[in-house]
């Protein structure tokens, strides 16, 4: 008997119970997916570690001497340590298509003999290199402009030694392939490698130290040895910081359709179980046990479940794929191998469903027969469904039924409000965390002052020669041109020397900062204190602070070449340079005699207010003064530092907002299509009375607009608060603690929510273009 | 006297598992301007389909059907739209109305979306609610439409069919709902709307309800199979005659 109503109910009422069996599959495909990258991404980057064989540490040394007494070192305290030969290059000497390399960083060429296995764009373990052949770390492949494809001919010149090579594919390597990291690495066949050194080449030697000795660090530390880098594991991991903020993207827009999913799970039951309450009365009324009724809806649902969750899991694999392919092209998160994650969640979702199907029909017991038959109402219902009337408004009447509707039902509206806010801040929240890292400003989270323009110079590059005065030098080759081109501007530069402090018997290597030319120390943002004002003062990070226990007013003791000279801390900044560990020094504090470790871009800051235009035009005119440099606004410059990381970041919010609008035309289309089943009668009646179909599919389009800009509005008040709940904790990972999010008002506030309300509001006006197909002699169907 | 209806081999067929039923058969006839017009029959005969048919909420099949002089089956479904909504009133026998309005704003919404008569929704609803006062349901304006009884609420219906000032009034079983004191209630408003002037074609089985209307089109088989002329109802004082004479009648054609 079961078997022959439900099936009768699903031949009969095929319009709903396809729309349940879709959300039931789109659930269960969003559930599955979405927990499962969940779980691949919280361990993606131990997984992705543990694959590669990261070491515990991992030291670059520039100097041979250096590397022998830390050998020396590492056999004393018996420490595991594997090294490795590389072999420098300047991006000057590396030609890629017929065009000089675009890359400001360090790069070194390597062989397979590193202890770290490096993997291809498909994760494949690259075990074989040709000769000829030529792999390039993932940062330098998407960095800058260079295009890189797959079989282009690249030209590499160590030492008057020139050879080309086949560009085989990019190469994931769990330490360069961070934006990061400021190196990357080329791979070459060993006889390749051999032709090169052959030209006594400068070298790098990479340490990978193997050890589970919780007094390294400090043993390290005492033991004194100049490195050129030196990280630890957890630093390392560090390093893909931003590519896990690209893999929080996608695990939010996980954890959000899950959300979704639960949410419209909830309201379909309950809405086809509205459907379903005449016949449960015509069934109560003959005297049927209101368990068996309650069974057989809960076996109905089931069946659904059962068909909508196994299609759910076949959708999943892709789908889950489609997402986790987008996270990062640096790093492996695995979604490849067991489905059984899957598998469970999909069987999770028709446990769901009953769940929620046996809660629906609880109502089954409280209600009589004649209730039920009334369509769940008692008739005796004495409160006010609208707040609004006709007769007093001046509102058009489709307008007005649609506002009308809205506060006459909002619990049915509900669930509509909650996916599409949820959308509007998975758009927003990325737009947002891009446009910051993209703004101007963001120059001052790099121990950078805020400039117009910056003419980029090689950063941090060990041994390049430059000294203190050439810094000077150049400067004032800048200004000078500039005047003679009466632009009044200011022109300075960031030095940076390697350093270590030390308060307390804490002692940290830091990055120290100098700002050379028309710079004081108060063109720095600070946290607290004042900027140093004199020799002997310093200002600290609030990363370096924490670490070595210090605040304002303590003396610390600072190493620079080696020399100890104590500093009293004068005031706390926050910088995302070097991740968060550095200081700064005086600008006259006399540096002169030290070793430059490097120089961030020649900075040049207006004192006219240039309006775009203007900027535009000097942007030329800095080009022409330094002919062999880059120039870049302050922002282009930061991510040019950062490499691809917005380009990354851009491609997920992309494929954030891809998904958005997919899920908004989804759950728009179902949703118009159960109201036009539900209110069958109802349009049909405002046919009789001489409503036309484009009025009503209007009325029906108005409800879904007036739905999605309550959204909008919501989206964008919780945008705010839920990127600094959400994001900013990810910027204090890197040194920024106070993050002011940048927020592009015409992008967030027009461009987007406009593009959602545009897509969501044409498909619900064509699905509204079915109530065409509703009779008006169907007005006698109505309830 | 001008013809508001005018109905001419008016054929309508369903096609049903590949069988056709043939609903109406060649039905010809007119109304002209004032009367109230009852169609009768036995259950099955095609009275609801004429109904339908004739007002425009249904295709009709072969024939033609001129509503104020305009052909309705040369109308395309948005010209039958505004038809109705400026000339046609409809009373259906459950009363149909929508419930997320008030009983005041059901009554309003057509005119208010039909522009006919040029005013502001103010004015539309004073209009509204001297109609509801003529037919003394003007305390339930604010009400929800089940916070009323059936009577109230087609004595409603009656009204938002009226607020358009329509050419003619269609209703199908109007009584059919409510109980006999309500049921001669609101048959005595749609004769006074009907003295006032309106048109009126209604469809009943209620010999009480034909007995006021001023004359009577029998169907059977999908035809008109007779027609009685009761004349004008003007009061309640001749009722009882009046339903004799349709009973006898009635008789005469085998119902």
């Amino acid at each position: 008997m079961y078997w022959h109503i439900l099936k009768r109910d699903l031949k009969r009422k095929k319009t709903m119970n396809v729309i349940l069996l879709i959300f039931i599959m789109l659930a269960a495909m969003f559930i599955a997916s979405g927990t499962s990258n969940m779980v691949k991404i919280v361990t993606a980057l131990d997984n992705y570690f543990e694959k590669a064989g990261v070491p515990g540490y991992w030291i670059v040394f520039d100097d041979m001497a250096e590397r022998d007494k830390y050998k020396e070192f590492a056999r004393e305290n018996n420490y595991l340590c594997k090294f490795n030969e590389t072999i420098t290059v300047s991006a000057d000497n590396i030609q890629a298509g017929g065009k000089k390399l675009d890359y400001s960083n360090i790069i070194c060429i390597e062989t397979l003999k590193s202890p770290l296995k490096v993997f291809d764009s498909q994760d494949n373990e690259i075990t074989n290199v040709h000769d000829g052949e030529i792999y390039i770390t993932t940062s330098l492949f998407n960095s800058g402009k260079n295009n890189f494809k797959t079989g282009d001919k690249i030209q590499i010149t160590v030492n008057g030694r020139t050879r080309d090579f086949i560009l085989k594919d990019c190469m994931k390597h769990a330490i360069c392939s961070s934006s990061v990291m400021g190196m990357s690495k080329l791979l070459i066949s060993e006889s390749d490698y051999q032709f090169f050194k052959e030209g006594k080449p400068g070298l790098l030697w990479d340490c990978s130290v193997y050890t589970d000795d919780k007094e390294y660090a400090a043993k390290l530390s005492k033991a004194d040895f100049s490195s050129m880098t030196r990280s630890d594991y957890n630093s390392i991991k560090l390093m893909y910081i931003i590519d896990m903020v690209a893999a929080a993207a996608i695990l939010l827009l996980s954890i959000c359709i899950i959300l979704i999913s639960m949410v419209m799970l909830r309201f379909t039951i309950n809405f086809t179980m509205g459907e379903e309450y005449c016949e449960i009365g015509v069934m109560k009324a003959i005297g049927i046990k209101n368990s068996s009724i309650r069974i057989l809806y809960i076996i109905k649902y089931l069946a659904v479940a059962i068909t909508g969750a196994l299609a759910g899991f076949i959708f999943s694999i892709p789908f889950g794929n489609l997402l986790l392919k987008n996270i990062s092209q640096n790093i492996i998160v695995s979604g490849k191998g067991s489905y059984i994650i899957n598998f469970l969640l999909a069987m999770a979702t028709i446990f769901i469903t009953v769940l929620f199907s046996y809660l629906c029909t609880r109502n089954i017991n409280k209600i009589s027969p004649v209730s039920a038959i009334r369509n769940g109402e008692t008739g005796e219902r004495y409160s006010k469904k609208g707040f609004i009337h006709l007769s007093k408004s001046r509102i058009a009447p489709v307008l007005f039924m649609a506002v009308n509707d809205i506060l006459s039902r909002p619990a049915r509206y509900m669930s509509m409000i909650v996916v599409f806010t949820l959308g509007i801040l998975l758009i927003i929240i990325p737009v947002n965390t891009i446009n910051t890292l993209n703004s101007d400003n963001i120059v001052e989270l790099f121990g950078m002052a805020k400039c117009d323009h910056v003419i980029s110079q090689e950063i941090l590059l060990s041994g390049s020669g430059t000294g203190v005065e050439n810094v000077k030098e150049n400067i004032d080759k800048v200004k000078e041109e500039l005047k003679k081109n009466n632009i009044n501007a200011i022109v300075f530069q960031e030095m940076v020397f390697k350093s270590d402090i030390s308060f307390n018997n804490n002692r940290m290597e830091v990055m120290a900062g100098q700002g050379a030319g028309d710079i004081d120390d108060g063109m720095y943002p600070y946290i607290e204190g004042t900027p140093p004002a004199n020799c002997g003062e310093i200002a600290v990070s609030n990363v370096v602070a924490d670490y070595i226990g210090a605040n304002i007013g303590d003396m610390a003791e600072v190493q620079l070449d080696g020399k100890a000279k104590k500093y009293i801390i004068t005031a706390v900044f926050q910088s995302m340079q070097n991740m968060g560990t550095v200081i700064r020094l005086f600008h006259n504090e006399d540096t002169s005699s030290k070793n430059l470790t490097g120089v961030m871009g020649i900075q040049v800051r207006y004192k006219d207010n240039p309006g775009s235009d203007v900027l535009s035009g000097r942007k030329k005119l800095l080009k022409k003064i330094c002919p062999d440099e880059k120039v870049y606004s302050a922002g282009g410059y930061v991510s040019s530092m950062m490499g691809d990381i917005t380009k990354q970041l851009g491609g997920v919010k992309n494929i954030i907002f891809g998904v958005v609008l997919c899920i908004n035309v989804l759950v728009t289309v179902l949703m118009v299509k159960s109201f036009i089943i539900k209110e069958k009668s109802g349009i049909a009646i405002l046919k009789a009375i001489g409503f036309k179909s484009l009025n009503l599919a209007v009325w029906q389009t108005l409800r879904i607009v007036i739905i999605l800009v309550i959204a909008v509005v919501l989206g964008i008040l919780l945008s705010g608060p839920l990127s600094s709940l959400i994001i900013a904790p990810v910027f204090c990972m890197m040194g920024a603690y106070n993050i002011e999010f940048d927020v592009n008002a015409v992008e967030v506030y027009l461009i987007y929510p406009f593009a959602v309300l545009a897509t969501t509001s044409a498909a619900a006006f064509l699905v509204s273009k079915g109530l065409r197909k509703v009779q008006v002699s169907q007005a006698s169907n109505a309830e | 006297m001008d013809k508001v209806l005018e109905v001419k081999n008016l054929c309508k067929t369903y096609v049903v598992n590949k069988r056709q039923n043939n609903v109406l058969r060649n039905v010809n006839f007119e109304i002209n301007s004032g009367e109230m017009v009852a169609v009768m029959g036995a259950s099955g005969s095609g009275k609801s389909t004429l109904l339908y048919s004739v007002s425009g909420m249904d295709n009709i099949t072969a024939g033609e059907v001129r509503v104020c002089g305009e052909d309705i089956s040369g109308l395309s479904e948005n010209g039958l739209a505004k038809l109705r909504l400026d000339k046609m009133g409809f009373i259906f026998q459950q009363m149909y109305m929508l419930k997320n309005l008030s009983i005041l704003d059901n009554i309003i919404l057509p005119a208010c979306q039909s522009g006919k008569i040029k005013e502001k929704h103010s004015q539309t609803a004073e209009r509204g609610r001297a109609l509801m006062h003529k037919l003394g349901i003007s305390d339930i304006a604010d009400n929800d439409i089940n916070e009323v009884s059936g009577g109230q609420l087609q004595r409603a219906c009656i009204c938002r069919g009226m607020i358009n000032q329509p050419d003619i009034i269609f209703a199908d079983e109007p009584t059919g709902a409510l109980n006999r004191a309500a049921s001669g209630e609101v048959m005595e408003e749609l004769a006074g709307i009907n003295n006032e002037g309106t048109t009126i074609m209604l469809v009943t089985h209620d010999v009480k309800v034909a007995a006021r209307c001023s004359r009577l089109l029998y169907i059977a088989d999908g035809n008109i199979e007779g027609e009685y002329a009761l004349g004008k109802y003007t009061g309640s004082n001749k009722l009882r005659e009046r339903e004799r004479q349709v009973s006898n009648w009635l008789m005469e054609m085998g119902w």
